[in-house]
């Protein structure tokens, strides 16, 4: 058994250096087949089955004899020990069996796997053949595309089209004959073709650009010889001026202005162009001149960072200021304010000539920071003119032109913006120093050209010619009315004072041949004093004693009886009519409270004005209306009932014709006067 | 509200019939459809006038009266005479004259049926409406007792309660006994009354001055109900409390509303007769109606325009 075991195990030891081997060992096994056992020829020929069927029957073998054993064993006996001896060899024998059959199967498994092994590794091979083959398929298609797509410069060239290239083409690039036929001929031809034209062309471009080097030298030439002609023409100028004074055509003075005139701000620029134009084509009587220094306005704007932002301009200022001489805070506001409220250097003049000779002197100014205009009028007059008391305020500059424009009292910047620049430098309102600078009306605003929307404040609000056209004609009518206007109040004020209406002769026929009240006292009085009356209580609730309006005191008398009349007069006069209010005095106080026949007058004095305007314009009215007055005292008191239980007449007999004394349920008077037969009636 | 132009001049009196309202200005009576007028419509239905002796002024008509029981309008106004028209058929049927001023006021003595008229010449002239004759005259003025010669003669107002007449204006407020034409109780009160009515067991009277005044037949002041305006021209009973609606209508006088210096002052004031001192005030205008769901008799008044009220 030992050395089959031995016998048994050298094999095996030799085979277990492998498959590699194979091929030496196959040179072995035949030599040495003649003497080693060699398993692996066995395990091809067994067949696997019958060697499972074998393996269990030795397994069952083995457990009979073991159980045997035992039986044996555990029975004891002689016998039992050669029995069990027998059968220990017949195990061994077995268990001999088993081993081999181990071996086999081991055998069988190690050749499968280098079976699969070997397999394996040429499905590999060709699997890395095919991926090679594949990939070279790749490339080359993708050199394909790549020839494929390939563009010659050639073709990014514009080659005439080929009916133009056979006209064109001289026959020895064109070669009709060979190109025809040969795609590749023709486009070399073509090719060609392009060349020999770009050749030809750049040449041509080169003779061009000399010609205008030598064009341009001439230009040169002749501007030099234009610009030496320029300060001959002046002195030629010069020396026509005395010529000019002679013909009386100052060309030169008005060029001057306009000279002048481009130093102006746009909006004063506006007015003064608009004036102009409008003094020329209208009214002859208008006259416009520039006052003031060009070299200061030249020089507001001469350095460039002063001349965008006018606040950076005070600022620069401010600072030399502080640098200098260190003000105090109150100064420094009041310089600020100054800064503020800064007018243009220049400004433009106006004169309106009225008829009567009397002009009308404005001159306005433009206040750069504020963007507004102010105006200060003047009026003179032909004849020195006396003024009474009560005329104070009716030619004033302050005053002449309040309300040209009804509520255009011009005491408040018309320009919304202003307000956030007053806060700054704590200025309340420009009340305070319109009289300095002039008042800022609306209607100034307006010739100027510069338009404010009514709200809101706009950044730039540019100076506009058509809104200053569009109002150049009214303002100026209104301003000679306005003038006329007050001057004949003057004059009439001067008559007033003295106790004479002042009635013209055209106006006449209104009333009756005989008055008896007379006009005793003319008096302006303050406002105040004329909100405090007790029966202008309704004027003031109605809303129509403003302080733009100026207010007098008249008193009428006859007799016992008299009669206080409360004016306003609206600056408007005479397109406006001034409004009464009465009380009289006699036999107790009556007022329109209490007295209706009060009313009545008032009635006709302040409603039916109409009728008292007179001829146009309308100069008249607060004179015929003082008459008026006079007239209606004069009816009241005589068509006052007799009073039965007083001795003695009347104290004022009835001298009036009327139809009828008492008419209706509150027993009115007959107020109204019918011209020319000459009675009194109801109205 | 409602308001439109009715007249050209001023208008001096207005009556009211159930259907209709009547109102007089200068010369004319017009007639207006109260139908039309809720409906805000402002057409006339007609428009009469009295034949008049003179052409060279159009004289006023001051005062109308409506006599039920003929179914008939009298007017009185500048003319001196009281003019009678059929509503029916609009022709003028009677002119009855004797004032020798003209005419302020009217007032109808139910029983005989007799009209009152007090006129500038200071009488009070009785008529017989069926005879068309001058019944009584009461010179008011003749009397001392009444009489203030420093306000003149003339009779604003009048009131009548079949036996009795109220009457003020230039003389002082005085209740007269008709019958035998003596004046029993004279009114303390100083301003001339324009408006002056029977009411209940008192007598209502308004003129210059702001209050409706209530006196007892005795001639002592019961109250004194101030309303908003400085004076006041005519006053007009709601009689039935349980109406409603109640149309008030207000004409203004002056033609020319709302010019500086002749400050339209026209209101309509609605005072409560009653403990409640509830007031309402409506602003005048031309006509203009409103609903009052009120309860307790309501007077209304207009004032410092020759206006007159009337209420349905």
């Amino acid at each position: 058994m030992s050395s089959e075991s031995s016998k048994k195990r050298k094999p095996k030891v030799i085979r277990s250096d492998g498959a590699p081997a194979e091929g030496k060992r196959n040179r072995s096994d035949t030599e040495q087949e003649g003497k080693y056992y060699s398993e692996e020829a066995e395990v091809d020929l067994r067949d696997p089955g019958r060697d499972y069927e074998l393996y269990k029957y030795t397994c069952q073998e083995l457990q009979r004899l073991m159980a045997e054993i035992q039986d044996l064993k555990s029975r004891g006996g002689k016998d039992a020990a050669v029995e069990i001896e027998d059968r220990r060899i017949q195990s061994c024998v077995h268990f001999m069996t088993l081993k081999k059959l181990n071996r086999l199967a081991h055998i069988r498994l190690k050749k499968g796997r280098d079976q699969t092994h070997e397999a394996k590794q040429k499905v590999d091979a060709y699997h890395l053949q095919l991926q090679n083959l594949l990939y070279e398929v790749m490339h080359l298609q993708k050199e394909i595309t790549k020839c494929l797509e390939f563009k010659s410069k050639h073709e990014e060239i514009d080659l005439v089209s080929l009916e133009e290239f056979y006209k064109e083409a001289p026959p020895d690039i064109s070669k009709a004959e060979v190109t025809m036929g040969d795609p590749h001929q023709q486009t070399l031809a073509r090719l060609d073709w392009e060349l020999e034209q770009r050749k030809r062309l750049a040449e041509k471009y080169r003779e061009c650009l000399s010609n205008k080097e030598k064009i341009l030298k001439e230009i040169e030439v002749k501007k030099e010889y234009l610009s030496s002609l320029q300060p001959r023409l002046n002195s030629i100028m010069q020396a026509s001026l005395p010529v000019q004074e002679y013909l009386f055509m100052p060309f030169d003075q008005a060029h001057k202005q306009y000279e002048t005139a481009r130093h102006l701000p746009p909006p004063l620029y506006v007015l003064f162009v608009q004036t102009t134009a409008y003094g020329q084509a209208c009214d002859k009587t208008l006259s416009v001149a520039i006052e003031g220094s060009v070299d200061e306005a030249k020089a507001l704007f001469k350095p460039p960072e002063d001349s965008q932002d006018d606040e950076s301009d005070s600022d620069a200022e401010e600072e030399q200021t502080t640098k200098r001489r260190r003000p105090t805070l109150g100064v420094q506001l009041d310089d600020k304010r100054k800064e503020m409220l800064k007018r243009h250097p220049l400004s433009v003049m106006l004169d309106l000539k009225c008829k009567d000779d009397s002009v009308l002197h404005l001159t306005f100014y433009y206040l750069m920071n504020l963007n507004i205009m102010t105006v200060k009028a003047k009026v003179t007059t032909a004849t020195e003119l006396i003024t009474p008391i009560s005329a104070g305020d009716l030619l004033s500059p302050d005053s002449v032109l309040s309300c040209l424009y009804p509520g255009d009292h011009g005491k408040k910047t018309p320009n919304p913006a202003n307000q956030y620049q007053f806060d700054k430098v704590g200025i309340l309102t420009l009340r305070d120093y319109v009289l300095d600078l002039g008042h800022p009306y609306l209607w100034v605003q307006k010739l100027g050209g510069l338009h404010f929307p009514k709200e809101q404040p706009q950044h730039t609000v540019i100076a506009d010619h058509s809104l200053s056209a569009s109002h150049m004609e009214t303002t100026m009518k209104l301003l000679k009315t306005r003038v006329q206007s007050r001057l004949a109040l003057h004059k009439q004020f001067a008559s007033l004072e003295h106790g004479i209406v002042p009635v013209t002769s055209d106006c006449q026929y209104l009333f009756p041949a005989k008055v008896v009240s007379r006009l005793v006292k003319w008096v302006t009085i303050a406002h105040e004093d004329y909100t405090e009356l007790h029966f202008t209580k309704d004027i003031v609730e109605a809303g129509l004693a403003g302080d733009t309006n100026l207010y007098y005191m008249a008193l009428v008398e006859r007799g016992t009886a008299k009669l206080q009349a409360a004016v306003v007069l609206n600056p408007g006069y005479s397109s406006i009519p001034p409004i009464f209010q009465l009380c009289l005095n006699w036999k107790g106080e009556k007022t329109n409270n209490n007295d209706d026949n009060i009313r009545a007058m008032e009635s006709e004095v302040n409603v039916c004005y109409k009728e008292l305007c007179g001829p146009q314009p309308s100069h008249q009215l607060l004179t015929n209306q003082l008459q008026r007055l006079c007239v209606l005292l004069d009816v009241y008191l005589e068509t006052e009932s007799h009073d039965d239980s007083v001795e003695g007449p009347k104290e004022f007999p009835q001298e009036k014709m009327c139809l009828r004394l008492f008419r209706g349920p509150s027993r009115m008077k007959p107020f109204k006067y019918n011209h020319p037969q000459g009675f009194f009636s109801h109205r | 509200m409602v308001t439109f132009q009715a007249h050209d001049g001023p208008v001096y009196s207005m009556v009211s019939t159930d259907r209709h309202l009547l109102s007089a200005g200068d010369g004319e009576v017009k007639a207006w459809l109260w139908a039309e007028i809720l409906k805000k419509g402002c057409k006339e239905l007609w428009r009469r006038q009295p034949p008049y002796r003179t052409s060279l002024e159009v004289p006023e008509i001051n005062a109308l009266l409506l006599v039920p029981k003929e179914n008939s309008l009298i007017l009185a106004g500048g003319d001196c005479q009281l003019h009678t028209m059929d509503l029916e058929t609009g022709t003028f049927t009677r002119a009855l004259w004797g004032h020798t001023d003209y005419i302020h006021c009217l007032a109808l003595r139910e029983r005989s049926p007799e009209v009152l008229s007090g006129g500038e010449d200071g009488a009070v002239r009785l008529w017989d409406l069926r005879t068309a004759k001058e019944v009584q005259t009461i010179e008011v003025y003749k009397h001392e007792e009444c009489s203030r010669p420093h306000n003149g003669r003339w009779i604003g107002c009048l009131a009548t309660d079949s036996d009795w007449m109220v009457c003020g204006g230039g003389p002082a407020l005085t209740l007269w006994h008709l019958r035998s034409s003596t004046p029993t109780t004279i009114f303390p009160m100083r301003a001339p009354q324009k408006h002056v009515t029977f009411y209940q067991d008192l007598i209502l009277s308004a003129g210059q001055g702001r209050c409706v005044n209530q006196w007892q037949l005795s001639g002592e002041l019961k109250a004194q109900v101030p309303g908003s305006s400085p004076g006041l021209l005519s006053l007009s009973l709601n009689q039935q409390p349980a109406a409603p609606e109640c149309k008030v209508g207000s004409a203004r006088g002056s033609g020319d509303p709302g010019r500086p210096g002749c400050v339209d002052r026209s209101v309509t004031t609605l005072l409560p007769l009653g403990p409640d001192s509830r007031r309402q005030q409506l602003q005048g205008g031309c006509l203009y109606q409103s609903g009052l769901p009120s309860f307790l008799p309501v007077l209304l008044t207009s004032s410092n325009t020759p206006t007159s009220i009337s209420g349905v």
